[in-house]
């Protein structure tokens, strides 16, 4: 078990510095690229707990959407790329800081309370519940109801996106 | 192995799911501008009549495992949001086709935003609530912004997006916490868990996930977006905001506190007190200031909100449905009062060309019959009887009556107070129209109202009337939801 403690550890210090990154970058695009190790540590988080079908998800969907979206929006909207003091920073963010190290302080105290102490045992019937199969089953048995709306969302949305982004 | 899926029970659903794709084809195919709009009324009155059939087959059919339910409760509901949407689609049809809009795809958004709803009104877990929540939000988050060239519009989209969006942030975050704890999204299984002993954090993500809500139904204090959305948006576009969209929120909070967090009152009903607390409070006195009428409406529909909230908060000490039915009957009341207002505001504001309140003096004298079914609808919403607004706000009373805790009274002083302060701004409304000197540049002979315009209002004023004189009506309707089936 030590092996996965050791790659906790490592991944979560790796999150956490580029976490801090993120906010103190200077440079928009090396901020995105930032986030992109944040995500992509989530992923590899993800393999560890055996979930491998959420960790390919939070791969494609948000390394390789979400983030490529955020290079597209910076490139599109010719937002200053160079290293600009002072444009990215908030004058709230004292009072922000206070406010994160808050809820941080108090999540960290209830999420222990409330599952400190409790272990994870590794099975065949755990990594056999991440399978893409399994899932797959699931979303068609069980949440065929949630899918079949979000196909229509989805198609609304296009729609709507469209309608905006159309010179008229 | 397949499931067995019982289409009768989302037959609501399929038929309108095939017509939002019926009104993309024909828009897509035909020139004709009236086809989708058609199209689009007659799907959603399609849609009733799989409800009225499920509704006299009288059955409770629950698929998946109770994640998604069709019982009295979500018929009554399914067959409101539709009747609302049709509303909405008549107040639609002129001012879309003639501001030269989006016309076939204006009509899918809101017809797939409808979709969302009436699928709330069956969804009995997290993850069915939550997307049913994000399909009746997202299409409005466009619909707001449909008037591109106006920067209130964009404005009005804009802010809504981002506070909808975080909001969905907080209210998921919570809901990710309540499924970590009780190991199941199914509301069944989460009253189960929530019976017994529960540790901090399920309080902290019962708040979160209210908090989300809080923001869908424009409760203070997360109610900054409303005003400028619902002055920035088309009118039809607020009037669905504010009944359809509105109530959709209201009733996944119902669902979820009714069969969800019930048994952990602690952790939901300080919340509900304080958010009903200060949305009639902060709403009225917000309103009385206005000199918008759709900002006075915007403040006003917070206010009601926090009336729809009310018996919600006492709902834990109240002994069988009596809260709950008065959430629904308010909810039903709430939505003809505000359609009604709302297509009076468009009615008005073709022929003052504005929608400022000072624009309406003395509009009683030459627009009569707008100006006496404009009067009706903001009397109901005061709550004076003989109209419909007089029950809404009775079984609120009743339920908090019933609760008889000091809490409860406290609160059910507080709606006193400011049912009288919501009198002084509607009627305030109601002596412009009819004893102050008409304004000039008032058009006397306007071209005839759309033809869509005039029936909504005159079918909203009917449902005033009867449900006032008559109550039963929506009073066996509010029985009827919480029957065992």
């Amino acid at each position: 078990m030590w092996e996965q403690q050791v790659a906790f550890w490592v991944l979560a210090v790796a999150m956490a510095a580029a976490a801090i990154g993120v906010v103190r970058s200077r440079n928009i695009v090396h901020a995105a690229l930032f986030l992109v190790v944040v995500l992509a540590g989530a992923a590899a988080q993800y393999i560890l707990l055996a979930a491998e079908f959420v960790a390919w998800v939070q791969v494609l969907i948000y390394i390789g959407a979400v983030v490529v979206l955020f290079l597209f929006g910076i490139m599109l909207t010719r937002a200053p790329m160079h290293d600009d003091a002072g444009a990215l920073d908030n004058d709230q963010r004292w009072g922000g800081l206070v406010v994160a190290l808050f809820v941080l302080g108090v999540l960290i105290a209830l999420l222990v309370n409330a599952f400190g102490g409790k272990k994870i045992h590794f099975s065949n019937a755990l990594v056999s519940l991440g399978r893409t199969s399994h899932v797959g089953t699931d979303i068609f048995r069980v949440f065929v109801v949630p899918f079949e709306v979000v196909s229509m969302l989805l198609l609304a949305a296009l729609v709507g996106a469209v309608v905006l982004a159309r010179k008229d | 192995m397949n499931p067995h899926v019982d289409f009768h029970a989302f037959a609501p659903e399929i038929v309108l799911t095939v017509t939002i794709v019926a009104v993309l084809i024909a828009d897509l195919f035909t020139d004709d501008s009236k086809l989708p709009a058609r199209i689009a009324a007659l799907g959603v009155l399609g849609s009733l009549v799989p409800v009225l059939t499920l509704a006299v087959d009288g059955q409770t059919r629950s698929l998946f495992g109770g994640a998604f339910v069709v019982d009295p409760f979500s018929l009554v509901l399914t067959g409101f949001f539709l009747v609302a949407g049709y509303v909405t689609l008549l107040l639609s049809f002129d001012y879309i086709g003639e501001g030269d809009y989006y016309q076939g795809e204006f009509y899918v958004l809101l017809l797939t935003s409808l979709l969302g709803m009436i699928v709330i009104s069956s969804a009995r877990d997290l993850i069915s609530i939550f997307v049913a929540l994000e399909t009746i939000t997202i299409p409005t988050f466009v619909l707001a912004g449909w008037r591109k060239h106006d920067t209130k519009s964009n404005e009005a989209s804009l802010k809504y997006f981002l506070i909808g969006v975080l909001s969905s942030a907080v209210m998921l975050y919570g809901m990710s916490l309540v499924f970590g704890l009780a190991n199941s999204t199914v509301l069944v299984d989460i009253h189960k868990y929530a019976s017994g002993h529960t540790p901090a954090l399920f309080a902290v993500a019962v708040f979160l996930t209210l908090v989300g809500f809080a923001f869908k139904v424009s409760a203070v204090p997360f109610h900054f977006w409303a005003p400028d959305t619902y002055e920035g948006a088309p009118t039809p576009v607020t009037a669905f905001l504010s009944v359809a969209s509105k109530a959709g929120g209201f009733v996944a909070l119902l669902t979820i506190v009714r069969l969800g967090f019930f048994p952990s009152g602690n952790s939901w009903q300080p919340i509900l007190w304080v958010l009903a607390a200060a949305s009639m409070t902060l709403g009225n006195l917000a309103a009385l200031r206005q000199t918008n009428i759709v900002r006075m409406l915007a403040y006003s529909s917070i206010a009601q909100g926090g009336f729809i909230l009310v018996p919600l908060a006492v709902a834990g000490d109240v002994r069988g449905n009596a809260a709950w039915q008065a959430v629904v009957i308010y909810i039903l009341i709430y939505g003809a009062m505000n359609l009604g207002a709302f297509a009076a505001v468009i009615a008005a504001a073709r022929r003052t060309r504005s929608a400022e309140i000072s624009r309406l003096a003395g509009f009683g004298r030459t627009n009569p019959a707008i100006a006496v079914m404009f009067s009706v609808f903001l009397f109901s919403l005061a709550g004076i009887p003989p109209l419909a607004g007089w029950f809404a706000k009775f079984v609120m009373f009743r339920a908090v009556f019933d609760a008889n805790t000091t809490v409860a009274v406290v609160l059910g002083v507080i709606a006193a107070v400011n049912s009288v302060i919501a009198f002084f701004y509607y009627s305030g409304v109601v002596r412009r129209l009819w004893f102050d000197e008409p304004a000039a540049g008032v058009e006397l002979s306007s071209p005839r109202l759309p033809v869509g315009l005039s029936a909504a209002m005159g079918l909203m004023t009917a449902v005033i009337l009867v449900v006032g004189v008559y109550p039963q009506f929506f009073a066996r309707l509010g029985e009827i939801a919480f029957q065992r089936g």
